[in-house]
This record gives structure tokens, sequence and C-alpha cells, in this order.
């Protein structure tokens, strides 16, 4: 805020009265910065306040590290865990589980059943897949092994950890953590 | 005016003026018709130069005021209830079948309606400032562009609110688009979620910018679009009128109606206009546009009512979060984006760059961005304010309908030749029989 001017007057010509107006007017304008600052900074802490409000601190969401079973419940093959959208792998005595979750933009990726089994080559590593997994919102596809290699999906399908639970032996899956697609659980 | 009038009269006669004085006085003695100027040109009127499209998704905006109102006492935004409450409406609710597709509708009309003004405005230059001073038609323009964002948000908020299979995906893959943003990406969705997961918290939410938000925003930047449209000195076809006029008719009139309705500040716009030969080229707002205003409104009403009861407003299966529907789609107006996020995932090298970034973000965010600075690269002249197929504009048109016709493009691969899997079909190939559980 501009300086008042000093306004010509009689009392101008008092130096110690004009020096006065010039304290008096730095006082005011001082008070007019502190006022205004201290408006802003308070409708700023209200601001913050309602905001802050709408981001939880609590979720009262479904756990993402759960029981799914004792392994004897999973027969050989993939079973789909609906509601957690996963599956959970058998292959004798390892286990594995696959996100169910398309990497593109999240929608629920459906099982294809091959009719007869496929070769497929994934970075030097051959196998054969009896199933792929297709998305239905924009056309992905991965292999068996959850390797995208068709459509807009930018990586692989992701693994999660699994474990056995210490007290009653279930399978845990634990989405919080992601693991490389060699992981196995052995049991 | 009769010196002893009925309440009836008193009512009608602002409506229905008797005389020429009490055509420029009605303008000024009603409160609804106080924003119209007292006299419009001819041209302005003209169904076959804005095909009163602006008006027409006002109108729409109304309806849906109006029903979402309604259907706002009669909607549970809760995940147990919400989809229990649209069945309600469509089964138990006396007409609640209309309401909700009266709203639906005119939703799907709104957001076509707004597109089409959009296409007008551009191919007619009207974004462009004619001779007067004070205009500022492209910051109108920027208005308009974003009220055509804030209806493609409410009708995203509002098809999200049954809770049904098209809304729990809808908000899968378009909470999903943001989170694609860079660095803000996995803020914006955890606080439009309200949490990692699609749950109640993000029913509420989308609900509230549905109903309150969004609504008010547009209701906002409505009347500012309404009040530069007059501050600019009208349609910009007056502004072409004006430039005719003005080598025949140098000395501006101030008229007693125009100094009364001085809401500009200065004298400029009024001046421009008094240049018009008002006897020859306007006609009293009152009752002429008015007149004219009825029949849209009412004209509107009857179109969206008649629609309602043709189409029946669908509703899919319960929101199913273990069950993509095959294949899932999104509503016409955002097939092209759907098409976009499909076709726009790209690998350099080792790199790869996700479809939702560059088909979701990107390029819609460069479109827009086209959008709002276009005019400000226009370097047309005067003669091309207001006028369609302006002759110096015919390359910037072309451009324009080029990419106008890319989206059309798209949307219409994405609504007739998607199948199961997003594949490609023809429209008279049949799709294969795909077993529906996994």
């Amino acid at each position: 805020m501009p300086e008042n001017p000093p306004q010509a007057g009689p009392q101008s010509l008092d130096p110690k009265s004009q020096l006065q107006r010039t304290a008096n007017s730095t006082r005011r304008s001082f008070l007019e910065k502190l006022g205004l600052s201290s408006t802003l900074l308070a409708l700023a802490g209200q601001a913050y306040a309602f905001i802050r409000s709408l981001f939880p601190n609590v979720l009262y969401e479904d756990p993402r590290r759960f029981k799914v079973g004792l392994p004897a419940q999973f027969g050989e093959g993939a079973k789909f865990l609906e509601h957690k959208r996963v599956f959970v792998f058998r292959e004798r005595n390892t286990f594995y589980a696959i996100s169910a979750v398309c990497t593109h933009l999240g929608c629920t990726v459906k099982m294809q059943r091959l009719n007869q089994p496929k070769k497929v080559k994934v970075g030097g590593r051959e196998f054969e897949e009896q199933a792929e997994f297709h998305c239905p919102c924009h056309g992905s596809k991965y292999y068996g092994d959850g390797t995208n290699y068709s459509g807009p999906a930018p990586r692989p399908l992701a693994y999660f950890k699994l474990e056995m639970a210490p007290d009653d032996g279930q399978l845990i899956v634990d989405m919080t953590s992601s693991v490389g697609q060699d992981f196995r659980l052995t049991v | 005016m009769p010196t002893k009038q009925t309440t009836w009269e008193k009512i009608k006669w602002t409506w229905l003026p008797a005389s020429d004085r009490e055509a420029g006085d009605s303008i000024v003695r009603n409160f609804l018709l106080h924003w119209f100027p007292a006299k419009i040109t001819k041209q302005s009127l003209s169904w076959s130069y804005s095909f009163w499209l602006g008006t027409l998704s006002a109108v729409l905006f109304l309806i849906l005021t109006l029903t979402g109102v309604v259907l706002m006492f009669l909607y549970v935004p809760s995940v147990e209830r919400a989809y229990q409450s649209i069945k309600d409406l469509e089964f138990v609710v006396s007409f609640g079948w209309f309401l909700r597709g009266l709203h639906r509708v005119s939703a799907h009309l709104m957001v076509a309606v707004v597109f089409l003004h959009m296409l007008r405005v551009f191919l007619t230059g009207a974004y462009k400032n004619g001779t007067a001073a004070n205009q500022n038609r492209p910051l109108n323009w920027i208005v308009g562009v974003v009220l055509l964002l804030l209806t493609l948000l409410l009708s995203f908020t509002g098809y999200l609110l049954p809770w049904d299979q098209l809304a729990y995906w809808a908000i899968t893959v378009g909470t999903n688009i943001a989170s694609a943003a860079p660095v803000v990406g996995d803020w914006a969705r955890f606080v439009l979620l309200g949490g990692t997961s699609i749950e109640q918290n993000a029913l509420l939410r989308f609900y509230v910018l549905h109903c309150f938000f969004l609504p008010l925003f547009v209701l906002l930047l409505f009347s500012y679009h309404m009040w530069r449209v007059r501050k600019d000195g009208g349609l910009a076809c007056v502004d072409q009128l004006a430039q005719t006029q003005k080598k025949e008719k140098a000395t501006p009139i101030k008229s007693k109606t125009y100094s009364l309705l001085g809401i500009t500040s200065g004298s400029t716009v009024h001046v421009e206009t008094s240049l018009i030969d008002e006897d020859q080229h306007t006609v009293h707002s009152s009752p002429n546009l008015t007149r004219r205003l009825a029949v849209v409104i009412l004209g509107t009403f009857v179109l969206a009512s008649v629609l309602t009861v043709l189409f029946h407003a669908p509703l899919e299966e319960p929101a199913n979060a273990s069950v993509t529907p095959n294949p899932a789609k999104a509503p016409w107006y955002f097939l092209w984006l759907q098409e976009l996020v499909t076709d726009t995932t790209f690998r350099i090298g080792g790199f790869t760059v996700n479809g939702a970034l560059v088909g979701g973000i990107l390029i819609p965010g460069l479109l827009m961005g086209w959008l709002v600075l276009w005019p400000y690269f226009d370097r047309s002249s005067v003669q091309s304010v207001g006028v369609w197929w302006g002759a110096e504009r015919k390359r910037q048109n072309l451009v324009f309908l080029i990419v106008i016709l890319g989206v059309v493009i798209l949307t219409i691969i994405g609504t007739f030749m998607r199948g199961p899997y997003w594949g490609f079909y023809w429209p008279w190939q049949s799709w294969p029989e795909i077993p529906r559980k996994f």
C-alpha cells in the first residue's frame, strides 16, 4: 500500500509533528496489514479445516489381507474369489494368487478357458497355458501367467503374497504386498 | 395504460403490450423481463441463425432442476438403498418412471444441445469481437467451454447414482483415469472416492457434487454467460448489421429505453446498437422475443416428455464388483473417450505409457486447451463475426470440423462396432456367445 503523501498545512512545517504523522500513518498501515493478513489467515484456517475433513482418517473398507480357507479346500487349477477380485491357483502343493483387476483402468478381467492348450513365450520363458485373462472394458489380454500381450494394459496383472496362518493353517492373501511372477507358496 | 386495471390485466399487459410505449415499459416493469433489451434485432430472433440452441440448453437445465429436486425427495444416496429407490421410482412411486425418464432424457439432450451450441458458435465465428468497445466474446466462449465440461461432469455424476453395473464400472474407470494423472493422481482418486475402494463414501460424494456443487457452478456461470451476451452487444450477428448500418447513419441516437436500461458502463454498446436503424431492423422484445421464448420452452418440454414416453430409461443389474459387464460401455457421449483410452497405450522400448494417461487425460486436456485458446489465434476480420461459414474462416472451420468428425467417428465405433471384450465387430456381424460368469 502506498504511503500517504505528507499533506501541506501549518503543522507540516513543524518537523516534530511531521515525524509524529509519519509514525501514525506507519502504525495505521501496519495495523491494516495486520488485520487483513490475520483475516486471510483465519479464512485459510477455516478452509483447511473444511477440506481436511474430507480426507478420511479411518477407512471402513474390507481388509486387504484376509484368510481364504484351508489349502485342502482348493482344487487343482484356479479359483476365483469373487468379492476379493483375486484368482488363487493351485499346482499340486504350490499356491499363488493373481489379481483380477486389469492394470489399465481397473475392470475385473475374466478367465477365458482355451479349447486347447496354447504354447506361449514370455521373455524367453516358454510354457503351456490352459486359460487366459481378457478384460471386458477396453479389450486388454493377458496370458495365463498374467503377462499382458494385447490391448491397452500397460503391465502384467499383479501377483499377491500368500501366507499360511500360524493359528489355523488357512491361506492368507496379502493384497498389500505385490510379489514377482515366480512367487510360489509351497504347502 | 388504462387507468383502472384488474389484477389479471396488471399481470397480462407486460406480456401482451398494446402499444410501443407499453412494450418499452414492460421490460422495465416486469421483473422476469428486465434482463432482456427493450428492442431486439430481427436477426437475433432468427431460427436459422442460432437455432436457439443456447436457450434450448437453458430450458433443459430448468427441466433438470425441476425434476432433479423432486427426485431428491425420492432417492436415497446409500449403497444399500440407492438401487432399490430407483426400482421404487420405476415400479412403485406414482409417475416416478416419468420423473426419472424426463430427467434422464433431458440430461442426454442437454449434452447434445450444449455440444451443438458450441459447434454453432464456432462455425458462425460468434466468439469473435466486433467493432464495439468493451466486448469480450473470447471470454464468454471460454465460459461456454467450461459449461460444456460441467454438463459432462453432471451427466457423469448423475448416471452413477442408480448404483447399478453402469454406475459402478463408470466410477471404477473414471476414478482410475483420475489416478493416472501425474503426481496428484492417487491423491485425486482418494479424495473423490473418500477412500481406496468404491463404497458408501464415493456414492455420497458424487451425490453431493451432482445435486449441489456442479449445478451451483452451472448456475453461476450461466448467469455470467447471459450477462456477457448483453454486455457484448447481443448475438454476434448484430455486429454484422452494425457494420452495414454505420456507413449510412453515423450519428448515434440515444433512445429513452436504452438509457433506462443502461446496464453497461459508458455508452459504447448502446451507441453501437443505436446506430442500427431501429424501425427497419428491430422489434420490441415484448412480445416478439417472449413469444418465441415461450414456443422454445414449451417445445422443449413437449419434446423431452414425448421422448420420455417413447424411450424407457434402462437400469442395469445392481452394482457388482466381481463381474464387469461384457462389453462394459459408457453412455454414448463418453464412448469416444473409452475408444481413446483403449487405443492410446504405447510402448517406447521397455517403457509403457498407459492409455489412461494419454487418452483419458492428455488428449482431452489438450482438446480443452485448444478450444480455450482458439479465439486468440483467430486472425480473421470483423467481416467474419456472426456469419455462417465465413469466407475468411474456411480453413478454421474445416480443421474444427475434422476434429469434431474424429470424435463422432470414435463415438460411432464405440457405439456400434464394439462387442464382447471390446472386440471389433461390424454392425451386421453377430457377437459370439459368451458365458455370463467367468
